[in-house]
């Protein structure tokens, strides 16, 4: 058989996905009224600061927490502060 | 991503902002990491941002917090992809065919992207090509890529991040130990010995550079800027002879196999063994960067070291006859002062020329410290280190000027770099680095709040090891700059 014929047997360049699992999403709040939601900030201010404010002001009896940093990595909660918060807004880069 | 996931994991609702053209890569990741239904608000670049855009997204975010969860939102399940060994059984004409097939990516305007390619023709990887690159390492076909000693790095800004590393603080250096499994960026995977060298193969390596593409596949190719790439290779020691790379005229050009395939092969495993797809899986958020896209890679020359200077092996803690590969990450090309050659060497020689007459040695014969003339301005633009390729005659000018080591001349560059606050203020990446003005400066330990504007602080970087100087065999007085200094380093010797 000529070279050009042959049939080769090729092997896979893609690497090994290890399985992950796959996990519903945490609950819902029934309401924003009297929780604590926490503001991770990453950046564009530009957006954060009008934000913020509506956010405060249209839901005055939620209590807003907040970090903020200007790079993508997210300034993450503590274990300690993860038991009083109910819910997390993340943005604008992750 | 991984921080979103823990927190729904542990049962407290999240609402990610992003913007639209990273949605694509929202929903890769969030199944990634296990929360394949993650609740995200788009918002646009090119809106006018403000009140404007709060406006649009609050109410969303808010909807996503409170709508009760879907039937959907609410399964668990597996995500197991599988990879068959034998990918393609036929001719070579066919299997070039198949290999080089593309997708259509909606996130680039529909342009065509190589599903097993860098986008060039390959050597296609049969069973016995492959096993011929196999015997040139000791290691078996189905080990695993696994790290040979301890590695540093910071904490969400390098490798993949590990599930253990929750509440890491932004810039915290965390190490990677000795045996840890490779998780190839951006998709995390992990890979043996045997997909290593069918990537070697495709690349065009020759057997021989097998060693030295493991050192590579150790680096994770993939991880320059948080899966990224856009990776160099700097190749120190006796290595770079045994397989005959070009140390010397043109070495950054093309013809020399070495050279062009360990510098091809980077993009191979950043394209297949960490599943790098534009817009999918990574989102460089830019155009790439043409100053290593198609590869970069060369090796220093010690022994044109001057007398007492350290090869790199020697500097980043290897022994002078072990061969490594250091990485680096060249955002930017030809920094500094340009010159003729010979206007250098009226400089040294006679003390006449350009740079004599910046200097003021006007008739003074050399020798004389061209840094500083190398060095004027070089911050201006850009802040940070960089790395200096001389030639064999510039180094022993230096040396004979009275750098009897590398580290005086990292040290004397940095501190060449300093400027007034008020002035580093003004500059366009520090409000990121410094995060925003809220933490500590490195110098003093003080918040940068706290300094006054005519406080000193470093354009160049946070120390003397972000400089790298290297040299190249040539007799032209020229030298070649490009931004950032030492990176980490990978014995090629272990891998042989």
């Amino acid at each position: 058989m000529a070279e050009k014929d042959r049939s080769y047997k090729c092997l896979n360049p893609v690497g090994i996905q290890e399985p992950v699992e796959q996990f519903p999403l945490a609950p819902r709040l029934d309401t924003l009224r009297g929780k604590t939601v926490h503001l991770s900030i990453c950046g564009e201010m530009d957006i954060w600061v009008p934000l913020e404010k509506r956010l405060k002001s249209d839901f005055p009896d939620t209590n807003w927490t907040m970090k903020k940093g200007y790079t993508p990595t997210p300034v993450q909660l503590t274990e300690e502060e993860r038991k009083t918060t109910d819910a997390v807004i993340l943005g604008v880069c992750w | 991503m991984p921080y979103l996931a823990d927190l729904e994991q542990s049962g407290i609702p999240t609402a990610l902002l992003t913007y639209n053209e990273e949605i694509r890569k929202v929903e890769h990741d969030s199944v990634l990491w296990g929360v394949p239904k993650l609740r995200y608000v788009e918002a646009s670049r090119s809106s006018p941002g403000g009140v404007e855009e709060a406006d649009k997204v609050m109410p969303l975010l808010l909807d996503g917090l409170t709508r009760p969860l879907t039937q959907k939102e609410k399964e668990r399940g597996r995500w197991a992809p599988k990879e068959p060994r034998i990918l393609f059984e036929g001719t070579l004409d066919e299997a070039q065919e198949f290999y080089q097939q593309t997708e259509s990516l909606p996130g680039l305007l529909g342009a065509p992207f190589s599903k097993y390619t860098d986008g060039l023709p390959i050597i296609i990887p049969t069973e016995e090509r492959v096993a011929e690159m196999l015997k040139h390492t000791s290691h078996k076909p189905d080990e695993l890529i696994t790290l040979q000693r301890d590695v540093e790095e910071t904490a969400g800004m390098s490798r993949m991040p590990r599930k253990t590393d929750k509440f890491m603080p932004l810039g915290k250096r965390i190490t990677f130990k000795k045996g840890e499994p490779v998780r190839f960026m951006p998709m995390g995977r992990v890979a043996t010995v045997e997909q290593v060298a069918v990537n070697a193969v495709m690349a065009g390596c020759k057997p021989e550079y097998f060693p030295a593409v493991l050192a590579i596949a150790e680096s994770d190719p993939g991880s320059g800027g948080g899966g990224r790439g856009g990776a160099a290779y700097i190749v120190s020691g006796p290595v770079y002879k045994e397989i005959g790379m070009n140390v010397s005229y043109g070495m950054f050009d093309p013809c020399n196999p070495a050279n062009m395939t360990l510098g091809r092969v980077g993009n191979l495993l950043w394209r297949n063994l960490g599943g790098y797809k534009e817009s999918v899986t990574t989102v460089t958020t830019g155009l790439g960067n043409a100053v290593t896209s198609r590869g970069f890679i060369f090796a220093e020359c010690t022994e044109k070291l001057p007398v007492g200077w350290q090869g790199l092996n020697e500097e980043m803690g290897f022994r002078k006859d072990e061969s490594i590969i250091m990485t680096a990450h060249p955002g930017a090309w030809g920094l500094g002062q340009e010159h003729m050659p010979g206007v250098y060497r009226s400089l040294q020689r006679t003390g006449h020329g350009a740079i004599a007459r910046y200097l003021g040695v006007k008739g003074i014969v050399g020798p004389h410290n061209y840094l500083e003339f190398l060095t004027r301005g070089i911050w201006a633009c850009r802040e940070g280190g960089f790395t200096l390729v001389l030639v064999p005659q510039m180094a022993q000018d230096l040396y004979d000027y009275g750098f009897k080591t590398k580290d005086e001349i990292y040290e004397w560059i940095w501190k060449k770099s300093f400027e007034p606050l008020g002035e580093y203020r003004m500059r366009g990446t520090p409000d990121e680095h410094t995060n925003g003005w809220m933490g500590i400066e490195r110098t003093s330990g003080k918040h940068w709040k706290e300094l006054s504007d005519d406080y000193m602080v470093p354009a160049g970087g946070y120390g003397p090891w972000d400089y790298c100087i290297l040299v190249a065999d040539c007799q032209e007085t020229a030298s070649l700059r490009f931004s950032g200094g030492h990176g980490q380093a990978y014995s090629i010797d272990a891998w042989r």
